[in-house]
């Protein structure tokens, strides 16, 4: 996020536009009065949560991961597995879950941002793939079959309740419970950005030698990041879990979901914080179109046209839907946000020449 | 003690020799200049010094603790700051943002370091420039954020790696001021360039490498008639003129 975003924030039309949105989602179950359309708002808010997570590490570290779904999987198994085993309630689960992801991603991230360069992105396949293949060979959690997690009975039939985190009779509170993990991810978001650790990975995606020059402990700063979009991705799987109240490897850790996540924040604008909220609120609803007219789930169509989008958005959009925004909004206003003496605007012009120039004699 | 302390620092690339045995120290409060043709080592020297390259052999020291092979985040945080002679402005972030990665070297807090940077960018003369973009800003402009931002660090000595290359003569004026003024705020200077004029006048001692060797050290007034100097780095071309000043 610029310093650009920041300031607009403040003003007035902000407000109320926000305001005026705050109170559609409040109603939108109201509005919508059908299960299977209130199945894609939440699905909608789980991948918004789910992508902005993964730009604490993908947009603002710069550092590509195609493998988020191992962390919310993480985050599914742990809370279910401590709810069926040991009956924990779920919101304790779901910190458990958090924990796990985190310190699995620090393990995992130490060596992989060590190697450097571009290896991050496969090296996150490849850790996702393996933690797949466990889970799919592993008794204890089920294995490929998966688990079920027990249902909330009241009088011995299917009841609702907060404390197990189940709604089996009215699925509304499920649509507030992730309207309420997208604020608090977006609100955590909004926090690192304006934070030293914000200020540092935006360094860091941009160069990292010079972040280094500048004091600035890379691989530190990079292990906050991916424990950060570990432990948010682990909650929101817990929820989902309990949206669900079935997991299966396949259903929480493939492929496409990780890759999914990535394109929902890519579309929207890596780096920014309406980004990936937008994103998703575009791709989500389209993708379960899609899914219902092609016929069945996951299978290779998906990951196909995922990867073709993400490259078309790479050429052509690499700033995604929020860098349209900007563009009109610039267009708008003028650009800076004080106005550009002649000198400056002449500066801004004369700047990649003089750059190209000094670049190949240095 | 000196402030810096370079003994026997040898740097290989393989076959290539890129600094031999190179020893000098700087002073606290002084301007140092090192200069030598292209190629002759200088920028291998800083980057050894400030922690980019590990030397093949010898020992550095700032004020008395051995940073040999020290990781460079940690040099800076040691009080020793650095620009790059192919500057690495963040292209994404504004003149402010840039000097702010700088000022949080000092501090955690962002309200902080947004008053470190907005002080330093006035003192550097970006104040009109500090909600431009990296990459929006002219070549000058990009290396005086370099110099602003390793300034904002907090550094007890700030090694300049040819910071008035590329720069007109007016702008090169403005820079000699700077480097003035920067070391008037406490801060010693190492200065490395390749155009020797522009060292001569501010230096209070300068040190010449010619293919990764010092071959000579002394006061800019000695170092323009060294006849080893001119020899082999001036040629024919620089005709001695009296240029110390202080
Ligand atoms: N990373 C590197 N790998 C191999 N050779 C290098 C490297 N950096 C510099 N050199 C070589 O070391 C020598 C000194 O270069 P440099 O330190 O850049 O000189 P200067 O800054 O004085 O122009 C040159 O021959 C250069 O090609
Ligand atoms: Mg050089």
């Amino acid at each position: 996020m610029t310093t650009a975003t920041v300031r607009t924030g403040t003003r007035p039309v902000f407000w109320v536009a926000l305001g005026l949105l705050a109170v559609v989602l409040l109603a939108l179950p109201l509005i919508l009065r059908s299960d299977s359309r209130l199945n894609i708002a939440i699905l909608v808010l789980v991948y918004a949560a789910l992508a902005q997570a993964w730009n604490l590490l993908g947009g603002f570290a710069g550092q590509i991961s195609l493998g988020n779904a191992a962390f919310f999987g993480l985050g599914a198994y742990t809370s279910t597995i401590l709810f069926s085993r040991w009956e924990v309630t779920p919101w304790l689960g779901m910190l458990g879950g958090a924990l796990v992801a985190a310190v699995f991603a620090v393990i995992i991230g130490y060596p992989v941002f060590r190697l450097g360069g571009h290896y991050f992105a496969i090296a996150t396949i490849a850790m996702a793939e393996i933690v797949l293949t466990v889970f799919n060979d592993w008794e204890f959690v089920g294995g490929a079959v998966g688990l079920l997690i027990p249902f909330a009975r009241v009088d011995g039939r299917p009841a609702d309740s907060w404390y197990y985190l189940q709604f089996n009779q009215h699925k509304e509170p499920y649509y507030y419970i992730a309207l309420a993990l997208v604020v608090l991810v977006t609100a955590v978001t909004i926090g690192v950005s304006r934070s030293k650790v914000g200020y540092y990975l935006r360094a860091i995606k941009n160069d990292q030698q010079a972040a280094r020059a500048l004091g600035v402990h890379v691989l530190r700063y990079k292990l906050i990041a991916i424990a950060l979009s570990a432990a948010f991705s682990a909650i929101v799987g817990t929820f989902y879990a309990q949206y669900l109240l079935y997991i299966d490897p396949e259903t929480t850790m493939r492929l496409e979901l990780s890759v999914l996540i990535a394109l929902v924040a890519i579309l929207g604008g890596v780096g920014t914080v309406a980004g990936p909220l937008i994103g998703a609120a575009v791709l989500i609803p389209a993708a379960e179109l899609t899914r219902s007219q092609l016929g069945g789930t996951g299978n290779a169509v998906d990951l196909i046209l995922y990867g073709g989008l993400i490259i078309l958005i790479s050429i052509f959009q690499p700033n995604g839907l929020m860098g349209l925004v900007e563009r009109v909004r610039r267009r708008g206003r003028g650009r800076p946000l004080t106005p550009p003496s002649d000198e400056e605007a002449l500066a801004r012009e004369e700047a990649p020449l003089l750059g190209t120039y000094e670049e190949e004699r240095g | 003690m000196a402030l810096l302390e370079v003994d026997g620092v040898t740097k290989q690339f393989d076959g290539l020799v890129a600094n031999q045995d190179v020893s000098f120290h700087v002073e606290e409060g002084e301007i140092v200049g090192l200069i030598g043709p292209n190629g002759a080592g200088k920028t291998t020297l800083f980057n050894c010094i400030s922690g980019f390259f590990p030397p093949t052999r010898g020992t550095i020291r700032l004020d008395g603790t051995d940073i040999t092979g020290w990781a460079p985040e940690r040099v800076v945080h040691q009080g020793l700051a650095r620009t790059f002679q192919v500057v690495r402005t963040f292209p994404d972030l504004t003149v402010r943002e840039n000097v702010m990665i700088g000022a949080f070297a000092r501090t955690n807090s962002t309200a902080q370091a947004r008053r470190i940077a907005d002080e330093l960018i006035a003192f550097t003369g970006l104040a009109s420039r500090a909600d431009v973009l990296g990459a929006n800003l002219t070549i000058a402009d990009k290396k005086r954020v370099e110099l602003t931002r390793a300034l904002a660090t907090g550094p007890r000595l700030l090694m300049l790696d040819e910071v008035m290359a590329g720069l007109t003569p007016t702008e090169r004026v403005q820079a000699v001021e700077l480097i003035r003024a920067i070391r008037e705020r406490g801060v010693t200077v190492l200065l490395v360039e390749h155009v020797m004029e522009v060292v001569m006048p501010i230096s209070h001692r300068v040190i010449v490498l010619d293919s990764g060797r010092k071959i000579a050290e002394g006061p800019p007034a000695a170092i323009v008639e060294n006849p080893e100097v001119i020899a082999a780095y001036l040629g024919e071309k620089y005709r001695p003129q009296r240029t110390g000043e202080d």
